[in-house]
């Protein structure tokens, strides 16, 4: 912890025990920040210089300066990925995600989900890319049992995050008809609502205050297909979605009532690593009896200069 | 009061007494990874000995061409070309004779310069991951497939197949050297995204495509490599595959 931190910690720590014995007194803050990526698609160098409209953007280096420099001014950070890690450059015809997944853990990443490009390369070789992780592949809706993935993946990750007790958990699409079969072998697809709303039934259990649920599902269809949105409203206690697939850049996060009334965040940065998302989150803190009770988020947005 | 009673009243107490943390604002911002920020050593010096060997295979030269090819509609040669490769190519993977291919015009993201075409070229034509996908149409389904491309300006199709657009929709079609049979079934290569209904091909949507994750790009590669080892360049003519009718 540097020096910096640590006064603003001990400030903050001595606030809220004279705020908790003052009655009346407002009650603490407690920071929380999320940064997440999706699609990147082996994109570790900047895009090329060729007049296109994404030329220079992204890039690992630049991310993981900009990731550092967040770690330095916020207390509680978490990074997060919503999956297809993989294919889109040379690196991974050649390398078959290996610096990808190095580069990842250098950045220290937490968790990320599969996407059905992590597949690309077959079910063995992401399994095998795994061995440079630092960080757990979440993901509840897909059996592995039988698969090289087997003893490589969690269906939910609990991560304590100051006073916070965070769980995330991951859902992946269905793979018949995007994925070729001898690629994903015998893996199988459950529903994903289902299967994270079981999930979070046991991250409840566990007592944590924040649940978030990492999402290769695509944003929304126009046709009847499971989607984030799909997902959002017929979840229970799913605080914040980190979604893929679709590719799409939000302006901010979109906002929707789950099946208890309170409110679930859904938030996608586009693609290729050109964007990192970033949602700074303010608890407040409650005594156990009221957990039960939806709460509303209240969401705001800094533009950027 | 037994000892397991006093326990449970310990636990009541341990629990009641737990503070939870809800969540009450959220505050976003979305950072642009811009070249502006400095970069990060640490992951420029993780990098190094992978990019050295991908920059070496991108500056590989795997073909050439005779002429610069532009994108153009209706017709362009290096729209020919690419949908050329998508019928020859799918009719090499799925091993079985593939009556006419397409290329999405929006799908053409670059040009090639007259001179050694390198692998960096490929990728820069064809960024996306996108896969070649066969399905089997029946003649009244294609039709509106051509009537929609038609109505989008053209789209590049492959050798032996054309159509003539008139005030935004196709006539005169003919597909692998034969006026399009409405009754009849083809076998058409496509993008796995046009197959799926992109591009609102929604003719499309509800019919099955055979999909073994070939990829778009690999076929490129791959059909350039063709060419190159017969000594052909990948350039050709335009023979008038999408034209507009003089009204």
């Amino acid at each position: 912890m540097n020096r910096r931190k640590f006064i603003r910690e001990t400030a903050l720590t001595a606030g809220a025990l004279m705020a908790s014995s003052v009655a009346g007194a407002v009650p603490a803050e407690y920071p929380l920040t999320i940064l997440h990526t999706n699609d990147v698609h082996s994109h570790l160098d900047p895009f090329p210089m060729d007049g296109s409209r994404n030329q220079g953007l992204g890039g690992v280096a630049t991310r993981s300066s900009l990731i550092k420099d967040i770690r330095e001014e916020a207390d509680q950070v978490l990074l997060l990925d919503a999956g297809d890690i993989f294919q889109g450059t040379p690196y991974f015809n050649l390398y078959k995600g290996e610096p990808e997944i190095r580069a990842m853990s250098k950045m220290g990443y937490d968790a990320a989900t599969m996407g059905n490009h992590d597949f690309d390369a077959g079910i063995e070789n992401f399994a095998n890319q795994l061995q440079h992780a630092s960080f757990p592949i979440v993901i509840c809706n897909y059996d592995f049992t039988g698969t090289p993935m087997e003893n490589n993946y969690r269906p939910y990750t609990i991560i304590q995050k100051g006073k916070q007790k965070v769980g995330i958990l991951g859902v992946g699409i269905e793979l018949d008809g995007l994925v070729p079969a001898n690629l994903y072998g015998n893996t199988v697809y459950k529903n994903p609502v289902e299967s994270a709303n079981a999930t979070v039934e046991l991250l409840r259990q566990q007592q944590c205050d924040f649940i978030i649920c990492l999402s290769h599902l695509g944003d929304k269809y126009e046709e009847d297909k499971v989607s984030d949105e799909i997902l959002a409203k017929e979840s229970y206690d799913i605080d914040l979605i980190i979604g893929g697939h679709t590719h799409r850049f939000f302006s901010q996060p979109r906002k929707y009532r789950n099946r208890k009334g309170g409110d679930v965040l859904v938030n996608q940065v586009g693609w290729g690593g050109l964007q990192l998302g970033r949602l700074d989150y303010i608890f407040s803190s409650n005594k156990r009896k009221n957990l039960s009770k939806a709460h509303t988020v209240i969401v705001t947005r800094k533009t950027n200069e | 009061m037994n000892r397991n009673t006093l326990l449970y009243i310990f636990l009541f107490f341990l629990v009641s007494c737990t503070t939870t943390y809800q969540p009450k604002s959220m505050n976003y911002q979305g950072y642009s990874v811009s070249p502006k920020i400095k970069s990060d050593t640490a992951l420029t010096n993780l990098l190094q000995p992978y990019s050295g060997e991908v920059q070496r295979m991108m500056q590989k030269v795997i073909g050439f061409t005779n002429s610069n090819m532009y994108r153009r509609q209706p017709e362009s040669i290096l729209g020919n070309f690419m949908a050329d490769c998508m019928q020859q190519m799918a009719a090499v993977k799925f091993g079985k004779p593939v009556d006419v291919g397409f290329m999405n015009n929006g799908g053409i993201r670059a040009e090639l310069q007259k001179g050694n075409i390198t692998l960096g070229n490929i990728y820069e034509l064809m960024p996306f991951d996108n896969m070649v996908v066969i399905q089997e149409l029946k003649g009244d389904v294609l039709e509106q497939f051509i009537h929609h491309i038609a109505a989008d300006r053209g789209w590049p199709i492959s050798k032996g197949s054309s159509y003539v657009i008139r005030s935004g929709k196709a006539e005169q079609i003919i597909i692998n050297g034969k006026p399009l049979n409405r009754d009849a079934t083809y076998v058409v290569a496509n993008s796995d995204y046009i197959a799926a209904g992109g591009s609102n091909a929604s003719m499309l949507k509800a019919i099955p495509a055979e999909n073994k994750g070939y990829l778009m790009r690999d076929a490129l590669v791959e059909y350039i490599g063709l060419m190159t080892r017969q000594g052909k360049p990948v350039d050709g003519q335009l023979e008038n595959r999408a034209s507009i009718a003089n009204e």
